[in-house]
């Protein structure tokens, strides 16, 4: 495998050059990842929003937003600013304190998971070594902030909502971190950067869809579920809960679960790709494309392209499987609450069950194909 | 431990089953991204009513013979005929007219059965007003003329679909002069009448006479 | 590496250790001392969390993320629904001689409260030599799980395999006497009944 640019090392080295410390170079270095990746997911969610209406629209032979910046593209800058500049109203005999914890409880744990996202070999924020975990267990916190939320808004569609929200994290938790168990489990490693290393070796055909299409299925669904996506946007039914735990929230505050649901949107499809579409690397392995040009592939130019054409990759994946659930919200209806457990029950907790067993056993029949 | 195996199957059946019906159904949404947009931009464009359009309805006052068969054939009697008996003309006078457009149904029955034909349909449908009392029109607010969308300099008239030329699915940028596919009513008409003339040009003719 | 970021990582670390410690205190106090039981169950999750903030500090990061899943993410959640589930208000009668079960309790607490610190000022505290197991720690604790510490594992196992199935007996109610089960009297909707009104009713204007 390519080490790929060691960016951290460049900018440090730069720094000491200049006369810098080697440890007040590292202390520069560090919030600059974590500011860069804050602005990716903010960014992403008005792309998310832009790509949700236009895509909407079309699928209902509908315009969508024209006038605000071109195509549209500025809509959701105009409805965050809108939310900010409303009146932010707590309800009578609501309780206060939790009531303003509980969206920013929501809301952090999904900025926190990007830490693990990968779009290259070093282009993460930090390489943990229980990377995929941190990520299943920064979602179970989630919950409570819905709980709390509900609660706090002195509403029973609000406390109705919260507990459906809650209700329903916790049951498609089990089938998620299953479906993510078997790949962990081929990967040897928590680590998304060994779980994407693992599937690049033979280009689109290593990637583990292949090895893995019901753990996909799997994952894809309970991914649907914890991010509250349309055949699952159970807790904030309009017909029956009128916005479910959100309803009494208004402004920035209402704005907070707005941007967390896109930003998880956006998450769960980032890990997704990471998981099962190969993270960044390319259809085709960029080793044997360098083979192919006759280029050494250390050399620095092809570094800097393979680098670009993986963040491109993931992205591209990810707004693929964003495209998705966008055009599945409007094909699928809501499903029911007794539905909605039964499914996650019934159906994803065995199948993903004997995904496991059957992933561990080809593991050790077929330790070449199933990763040994 | 067979009718286990084929509960299993079963299942399974099912389960691919559902799944191919999402994929169609995906397929059908997908299948709409690729259409025309419906949209009319609507302070800015509109669509032209067809001919037959239940709009705002019109009223001419000096027509009108106080007879009251709008009143009789409205389902909820909405019509508000205020008339006096003249005894020197031995014949109504209508005082005021009235209907309340916010009760109306606009299902054109008065305009159907009028005797004079002093009632008919408009192409006007922007009846919004801040107070529901305001729909209540009287005969100076009915007797108004509608305003034609193709006359507003505002407003970009917009074609319905099936008066659009053939072959063309979208109103925007049409060429000037184009018309609607297949031959206008009155075409039709003329050339029927036309037709009919020629076959029996005695018979019409008698018959002309014996109606004059 | 230089004794700058030396410095900026113990303090940091020493900085955390004090916040996370006092985080805790606070919380467990509030989740024993706060008459309302919702904000005693969502302090319980905050001690929880800043726990596995003092795993990351000792370099469990798996363990820490195990506290937060297991913890935060499903015993405080059903602890929370257990609250809101269950709203029967119930005005408990007046028990005599209350105070012995206080005193009990109290002389329990006192118990508890003087061998912990006894076993806390008698342990020679000595920090381990061997390093921190990291990232490799998964392994080390698997490792452990089936080798020498398999029969508290395997019974820990059972142990919820009993509760999954006594939960799912209480569920379906199959297996339960339908007596058990209390008759409740119908529930009334407190509006008043409307009086029918005639439609159309000409003749009697």
């Amino acid at each position: 495998m390519t080490p790929g640019i060691d960016l951290q090392g460049t900018f440090v080295r730069a720094l000491t050059d200049l006369g810098l410390p080697a440890g007040a170079a590292k202390t520069v270095w560090i919030p600059l990842p974590m500011v860069l990746m804050l602005i990716v997911a903010t960014v992403s969610i008005f792309i998310c929003v832009w790509l949700e209406r236009k895509i909407s629209a079309a699928a209902q032979q509908r315009i969508g937003p024209e006038y605000v910046g071109p195509l549209g593209a500025l809509q959701a800058v105009a409805d965050g600013v809108k939310l900010i500049f409303k009146a932010d109203i707590t309800p009578a005999k609501a309780d206060p304190w939790l009531f303003i914890i509980g969206p920013a409880i929501v809301v952090i744990p999904v900025f926190l998971s990007f830490l693990i996202v990968p779009f290259g070999q070093n282009l993460v924020i930090t390489d943990l070594g229980i990377g995929i975990f941190l990520w299943i267990a920064l979602s179970s916190i989630t919950p409570i902030g819905l709980l709390m939320a509900g609660y706090s808004s002195n509403n029973k569609y609000s406390l109705l909502g919260g507990l459906r929200a809650a209700a329903q994290s916790i049951s498609y938790e089990i089938p998620l971190a299953l479906a993510v168990l078997a790949v962990v489990m081929m990967s040897n490693g928590l680590s998304t950067i060994d779980i994407v290393n693992q599937q690049s070796q033979y280009g689109i055909l290593g990637w583990n869809i292949w090895r893995q299409p019901v753990g996909f299925v799997i994952f894809w669904i309970s991914a649907l579920a914890e991010c509250e996506r349309l055949p699952f946007d159970l807790p904030e039914a309009e017909e029956e809960l009128v916005a479910g735990y959100q309803t009494e929230y208004t402004g920035m505050k209402f704005g907070l679960f707005y941007v967390g649901s896109y930003v998880n949107l956006m998450l769960s499809a980032l890990i997704v790709s990471v998981l099962y579409l190969g993270g960044w690397s390319f259809p085709v392995p960029v080793e044997s494309i360098t083979a192919l040009l006759g280029i050494s592939e250390t050399a620095p130019v092809v570094q800097i392209v393979a680098a670009s054409l993986g963040i491109v990759m993931t992205m591209l994946k990810a707004y693929l499987l964003v495209f998705l659930t966008i055009l599945l919200r409007w094909t699928v209806p809501r499903v029911r609450i007794d539905q909605l457990l039964d499914l996650g029950w019934k159906f994803l907790l065995p199948i993903a069950l004997v995904n496991l067993l059957v992933t561990a056993g080809l593991k050790l029949t077929l330790p070449g194909f199933f990763g040994g | 431990m067979l009718n286990f195996l084929k509960q299993v199957g079963d299942y399974a059946k099912e389960t691919a089953q559902a799944a191919k019906f999402i994929g169609q159904g995906l397929s059908v949404t997908f299948d709409h991204m690729k259409r025309r947009p419906v949209t009319v931009q609507y302070p800015y464009e509109k669509v032209i009513p067809s001919e037959r359009y239940r709009g705002r309805i019109h009223f001419e006052f000096d027509k009108c013979i106080a007879c009251e068969v709008c009143v009789r054939v409205c389902p909820i009697n909405l019509p508000v005929v205020d008339w006096e008996f003249n005894r020197e003309t031995k014949k109504k006078t209508l005082n005021h007219y009235s209907i309340d457009f916010g009760v109306c149904i606009f299902c054109g029955n008065c305009v159907e059965y009028c005797p004079t034909n002093c009632l008919s349909m408009t192409e006007e449908y922007e009846l919004a007003s801040y107070d529901r009392h305001n729909l209540n029109y009287d005969n100076v607010a009915l007797g108004r003329l509608p305003y034609k969308v193709t006359e507003d300099p505002m407003v970009a008239p917009m074609r319905e679909f099936a008066y659009l030329p053939k072959g063309a699915m979208d109103p925007h940028d049409l060429p000037k002069g184009t018309q609607r596919a297949g031959r206008l009513p009155k075409d039709i008409l003329a050339e029927i009448e036309a037709e009919e003339a020629k076959k029996t040009p005695a018979n019409a003719a008698a018959e002309e006479k014996s109606s004059s | 590496m230089t004794l700058a970021t030396l410095n900026l990582a113990e303090g940091v670390q020493l900085v955390s250790f004090g916040l996370l410690g006092l985080i805790m205190l606070v919380g467990a106090l509030g989740v024993v001392l706060l008459s309302n039981i919702v904000y005693s169950a969502f302090l319980l999750g905050l001690v929880f969390i800043s726990i596995s903030g003092l795993y990351i500090l000792l370099n469990a990061g798996f363990v820490a993320a195990a506290q937060v899943l297991v913890y935060v993410g499903a015993v405080n959640v059903l602890i929370l629904f257990g609250i809101m589930l269950v709203n029967k208000q119930e005005d408990f009668a007046t028990v005599k001689n209350a105070w012995v079960g206080k005193a009990a309790t109290g002389a329990v607490c006192a118990g508890l409260f003087g061998l912990l610190s006894t076993m806390v000022l008698s342990h020679p505290w000595t920090i381990s030599t061997v390093p921190a197991a990291g990232d490799r720690a998964i392994e080390v604790i698997g490792q452990h799980f089936f080798s020498d510490y398999l029969l508290p594992f395997e019974l820990a196992s059972v142990l919820l395999l009993i509760a999954l199935v006594g939960a799912i007996i209480l569920a379906r109610r199959e297996y339960l006497p339908d007596t058990a089960i209390p008759t409740e009297e119908a529930l009334t909707l407190p509006e008043k009944p409307r009086e029918l009104v005639a439609a159309g009713s000409r003749d009697s204007l």
